[in-house]
């Protein structure tokens, strides 16, 4: 059984943050979880189809993201992460376990449904931002496809090296090779 | 996370259509994650949103599937013949434990008096039969179900309801008492000549049931064994004799009469039938 | 169109009449059945829902006959019914009362009964309490899962046996407009013995006294009954005549003019207690 908070949570409405949503969804209050699943289920849909072409697996992973967000809210309000962020997370491995199969659930098990660790936009994710107007656009775009795919995968999509490493099909090791070689690529490009 | 940069619906569109170049695309993606404002621009399409919400709610609310239910539905029982039947009033867990202590505490007691423990197995026996016929009053009407009313007057109420529910609960004091009577010291026929009577008395009282209420047929029956059972009690033969082959077949063909009468009348169930 | 067709429905407990000889046809929209307690409203609310078989005399529903065993499934399947008493069991949740419901409606596939208890649930504006213990529910919240409960299968006929007894005002106002959204397609027949409802909500009312269909028509014409026959003084009326002081500080008459009074505009109540033959002490009806 969930653990229940004991104070009373304030009603939530359509002007209520993220993290205000969250506290009520593990209040249990499941006009919480509609209101969030109506802010945020567009843009990941949207998201999500650039991943996969299949709309249907894309509609399940959504439907698996916001019933694991309202089994599990109290990893979210522990960790206190940026909403849109940690949906994000969620998705993408919900995406990846379907797509893959029950065979493969490696991405997602049921021991850890939801990423633990607060996910903070990294490095490369705070240069992307910057992708429109400086020189890092078209450094990306003459980067090789597989380093490309793997500066996409860890940067954007939030996942592990070994998550990373498990999508693309290589080694982990191989991986981190890549990612570094990535990273240097594109110090060259820049400079 | 302010930038001046944001998306537009063309862009957008773009993205969308997947026409974007991969480091536009990834731009956008990084940004979409850092603004809540492009997020929002994303049109939406409402006749998808409302689906995909059902879904989440449908799976959050849908009972939960339990480990019982789980082996039921392997042996065959469909899943809503499964919720009418843990609806039962007397199916509860409350009933369930009170019936494993009762036989428990038998048990405990007939094993710990080891030297005295022939009367009480044999107060076992015969106490045995009353368990199931407990049961079935309270499975289904009134006063043991509050809901009777409103159970009454769906399409589903009617005799098949009540025998569904009869056989649970039946089924389960059964079992729990076969397991005690298994457990309990003493010659072993005991652990099964409790079980004749107990099928007779069950079908009695159904049968009874379309005359009178559940819990008065129960209440005549369960009151006729008892009342039987302690006439007898003053002499160890006599007790003996009720358990015996002659009193086996003949517990046999008035079960088998009852459960006759029990079929022509099953109509007799129905509330909204002329009594 | 003629939804529920009564013909001379007796049925007595004992030495009590309940329903003596009841002659009754109700149509699309919202029924009123109105009248005090022991009047027989529950009596034949309850046959008419097949919860309890009459003495003599015949229900059609929709053209069946629910006397007839065969025919008594298809009319359950027409009819939603929310009893007086519902008794719905306290420890289970929103959403699982009306699951078990939708079971017993032979609603029997997983997914459509899901999107069904989904439906009655937003009907009756219960989306957000699904996972609510019955016990923790408010009167008024309990009351709608009642009606959510009764409207499960989509049913032709609705049923409902003092629906808004015990609610507070804003409860009331909320069921009320349920009520009246359920009446655009459907035969709602509710008893109550607040007149307030009939005016507000139905489109017919039936005054029932004593087991008798004492009036049917329009609440305009219930309240048409008293026309002539209500007046106000300023001075208490002479005599023995029903009478209560208003808040305008004017007493109010039913039954014959009083010196210096001034006749007044019925109410629906003023029809309803001279039918009753409540309003006057004497016999200024009779």
């Amino acid at each position: 059984m969930r653990r229940r908070r004991q104070r009373p949570i304030p009603p939530v409405s359509e002007q209520s943050s993220d993290a205000e949503l969250l506290h009520a969804i593990a209040a249990g209050e499941t006009s919480a979880l509609r209101l969030l699943h109506h802010r945020h289920a567009g843009w990941l849909r949207a998201r999500l189809r650039r991943r996969c072409a299949d709309p249907d697996v894309v509609d399940a992973a959504i439907q698996d993201t916001f019933v694991a967000v309202w089994k599990d809210s109290d990893r979210y309000v522990e960790t206190s992460a940026d909403a849109a962020a940690w949906l994000w997370t969620i998705a993408v491995r919900r995406l990846l376990s379907t797509l893959r199969g029950p065979a493969h659930r490696w991405l997602s098990g049921p021991a850890d449904e939801l990423p633990d660790v607060a996910t903070t936009p990294s490095a490369e994710e705070l240069v992307l931002l910057g992708v429109e107007h400086g020189a890092l656009g078209p450094a990306l775009d003459r980067l090789s496809p597989e380093l490309r795919r793997l500066i996409e995968a860890t940067a954007l999509d939030g996942l592990s090296v070994r998550e990373a490493a498990k999508l693309l099909g290589i080694a982990e090791g191989t991986a981190k090779t890549r990612l570094m070689r990535a990273r240097t690529r594109l110090r060259e490009l820049l400079t | 996370m302010t930038t001046d940069w944001h998306l537009d619906p063309g862009l957008l569109e773009q993205y969308e259509t997947g026409v974007l170049g991969p480091s536009r695309i990834m731009a956008v993606e990084a940004h979409l994650l850092a603004c809540a404002g492009c997020r929002a621009l994303i049109p939406a399409d409402d006749a998808w949103l409302a689906d995909s919400w059902s879904a989440v709610y449908d799976d959050i609310h849908a009972p939960r599937v339990g480990s019982i239910q789980r082996l039921l539905t392997r042996a065959g029982l469909p899943e809503h013949r499964f919720r009418l039947l843990t609806a039962t009033p007397t199916l509860r867990w409350s009933w369930v434990l009170a019936t494993a202590a009762v036989l428990m505490l038998a048990v405990a007691a007939a094993r710990v008096g080891a030297d005295s423990s022939v009367p009480i197995a044999q107060a076992f026996l015969v106490l045995a039969p009353i368990l199931p016929v407990i049961a079935v009053s309270g499975a289904y009407g009134p006063p043991a179900d509050p809901m009777h009313e409103i159970t009454g007057t769906t399409p589903a109420a009617g005799p098949a309801l009540v025998l569904w529910r009869a056989v649970s609960v039946i089924g389960v004091a059964v079992l729990m008492a076969t397991v005690a009577a298994v457990l309990l010291p003493g010659p072993g026929w005991y652990a099964a000549a409790w079980l004749l009577p107990a099928l007779l008395l069950c079908t009695g009282t159904l049968a009874l049931a379309t005359v009178l209420s559940l819990p008065v047929a129960a209440g005549i029956l369960g009151g006729l064994w008892i009342t039987g059972v302690l006439a007898a009690a003053s002499d160890e033969r006599a007790v003996a004799s009720m358990f015996g082959p002659t009193a086996q077949l003949a517990y046999l063909v008035s079960a088998v009469l009852a459960a006759a009468v029990l079929i022509l009348r099953r109509r007799r169930f129905d509330l909204g039938e002329n009594r | 169109m003629t939804i529920v067709a009564v013909q001379g429905l007796a049925k007595r407990y004992g030495a009590t009449v309940a329903l003596d000889f009841v002659d009754m046809e109700i149509t699309v929209g919202v029924t009123g059945l109105l009248g005090p307690n022991g009047a027989g409203k529950s009596t034949l609310l309850r046959c008419l829902a097949t919860a309890l078989a009459p003495d003599a005399g015949t229900i059609r529903v929709g053209g069946l006959d629910p006397a007839v065993a065969a025919q008594r499934t298809e009319v359950r399947r027409r009819i939603g019914y929310l009893p007086q008493n519902p008794g719905l069991y306290p420890n289970f949740t929103t959403y699982d009362l009306l699951d078990y419901v939708a079971v017993l409606k032979e609603i029997t596939d997983g997914r459509q009964r899901r999107a069904e208890v989904r439906r009655v649930l937003d009907e009756v504006e219960l989306t957000d309490r699904a996972k609510t213990k019955v016990r923790k529910l408010s009167g008024g919240m309990r009351q709608r899962l009642g009606l959510a409960q009764a409207l499960l299968g989509d049913p032709a006929l609705v049923v409902l046996d003092e629906p808004t007894v015990g609610l507070d005002p804003e409860q009331r106002m909320l069921f009320r407009a349920l009520i009246s959204r359920l009446g655009e397609r459907r035969t709602v027949l509710l008893s109550t013995h607040q007149t307030e409802d009939v005016g507000a909500l139905c489109e017919r009312v039936v005054v029932m006294s004593g087991g008798r269909v004492v009036f049917e028509g329009s609440p305009r014409e219930l309240a048409g009954v008293a026309e002539g026959q209500v007046w106000l003084s300023e001075q208490p009326p002479v005599g023995n005549a029903a009478y209560w002081r208003n808040a305008d500080g004017f007493y109010r008459t039913i039954g014959h003019q009083p010196a210096g009074a001034e006749a007044a505009r019925p109410s629906i109540e003023d029809g309803y207690l001279l039918l009753l033959g409540n309003a006057v002490t004497t016999g200024a009806t009779r």
